[in-house]
């Protein structure tokens, strides 16, 4: 799921910790937006923003990191409200939308890992490309050079 | 680029593939998530009634018992309603008030039929309060209102007879959602409409009571809970356009005339 690969360049060490705090930022979003699914893509999005005209290392992992709150986005907000559609509506609890939790959480939780995995592998300036993720950003971030 | 695409559609099967695996599992059932089965619903009725049995003074006169069964069997005959589920209680109170209570007890005020200028906009409450019943209306607010733990224990014999007093008289006293009361007018027009019995009286009474609202409300139960009843009486009336005009009176001029007369008593 997780490849350790070599970057076109040796990132230095401020890249580095750049880099990591995209992961974090995501990862500090979540505490904060449990509730709300859309904070922690806010949070990513902004430090994506923020860091665009940065150099290619940290733009790729600002990359990886918004893409993979971009998908979780789209799974917690239907979760969010199928939940709140049984709080407020006539909806009851199917076994259907527990499954649904479940899932959801399983998923979460792969992802909240990897995030702290690659977070820390950042920081050291290891690159790390995710299944699916990383060949996604490979198209999208591209070098300047 | 191809490999791309072929990992996403993984990722997207991987997550359905996981939900659709772990919908497999009867969930409810692991979880003991509680559902309201008939038999809380038959007890809850049970419970609310005694309430009002033991408070309210409930009418034994023949008369007015089978002119009021009348509409009712009418009604459902009419709309293909089981007659048995529907349990009719007539009480003498000054209110113009009618509820429905859990497991099909639907109940008539005095005060209501006294004060309906015809049989059609008696008929058309008691229309109205059996679509409540019909759509199960009366277990979604108890559900949203009080929760089903605490309707739950309540059947158990948990509950306090404070509580269960209390929720009686919430259900008296106080309307559903604005969506559930619209959807339950449009029901009684149907139902009105296949029993061949005017609507228009039934939007009428709406607009009448509405206009006494600032005067004494006191004995305005029904329409003092059931939110802007002028705009309920227009969606009737424009509901029951184009509909038949063919009516038929259910009860004769002369019984309608003694069941008020033996309720003034």
């Amino acid at each position: 799921m997780i490849h350790i690969k070599k970057f076109s360049y040796e990132p230095g060490e401020h890249e580095a910790e750049t880099a990591s705090s995209s992961y974090l930022m995501s990862l500090i979003a979540i505490i904060v937006g449990l509730p709300l699914p859309i904070v922690n893509l806010i949070a990513t999005l902004i430090f994506y923003l923020g860091n665009r005209k940065s150099t290619y290392f940290v733009r790729w992992h600002c990359t990886q990191a918004l893409l993979s709150q971009l998908s979780m986005l789209f799974i917690n907000s239907f979760g969010f409200w199928w939940t709140i559609s049984i709080i407020f509506t006539e909806e009851t609890i199917t076994s259907k939308y527990i499954a649904y939790i479940i899932a959801v959480i399983i998923f979460n939780l792969t992802e909240f890992i990897a995030t702290i995995y690659t977070a820390i592998q950042t920081r050291k300036g290891i690159h790390v490309e995710w299944w699916f993720y990383g060949s996604l950003t490979n198209l999208i971030c591209k070098s300047k050079s | 680029m191809k490999k791309t695409i072929i990992q996403g559609i993984i990722t997207v099967l991987l997550f359905f593939g996981t939900w659709f695996a772990l919908t497999q599992i009867d969930w409810v059932k692991v979880f003991k998530v509680q559902q309201v089965t008939d038999k809380t619903e038959q007890k809850l009725g049970e419970l609310f009634w005694e309430v009002f049995k033991k408070t309210e003074k409930e009418s034994q006169n023949p008369l007015v018992i089978n002119s009021v069964d009348s509409i009712v069997t009418l009604i459902c005959k009419t709309n293909k309603i089981d007659r048995e589920k529907i349990k009719i209680h007539i009480l003498k109170k000054d209110n113009i008030n009618a509820f429905a209570l859990p497991n099909g007890h639907l109940i008539v005020y005095s005060g209501l039929i006294l004060n309906s200028d015809n049989q059609e906009e008696l008929t058309g409450v008691i229309c109205h309060e059996i679509a409540h019943i019909e759509l199960n209306h009366v277990m979604k607010k108890l559900v949203k209102e009080i929760g089903l733990s605490v309707l739950i224990s309540m059947t158990t014999g948990n509950g306090g007879g404070e509580v269960i007093k209390e929720t009686a008289k919430m259900l008296s006293s106080s309307a559903f959602d604005r969506s559930l009361e619209k959807e339950a007018d449009i029901k009684a027009v149907d139902y009105l409409t296949n029993a061949r019995v005017n609507p228009e009286p039934f939007a009428n009474f709406l607009y009448k009571l509405s206009d006494k609202e600032h005067e004494a409300t006191k004995y305005l139960t029904w329409i003092s809970t059931h939110p802007d009843s002028k705009e309920r009486a227009e969606y009737i009336i424009e509901y029951s356009k184009g509909k038949l005009t063919e009516y038929k009176p259910i009860l004769t001029n002369k019984t309608w005339n003694n069941l008020k007369e033996e309720l003034k008593e």
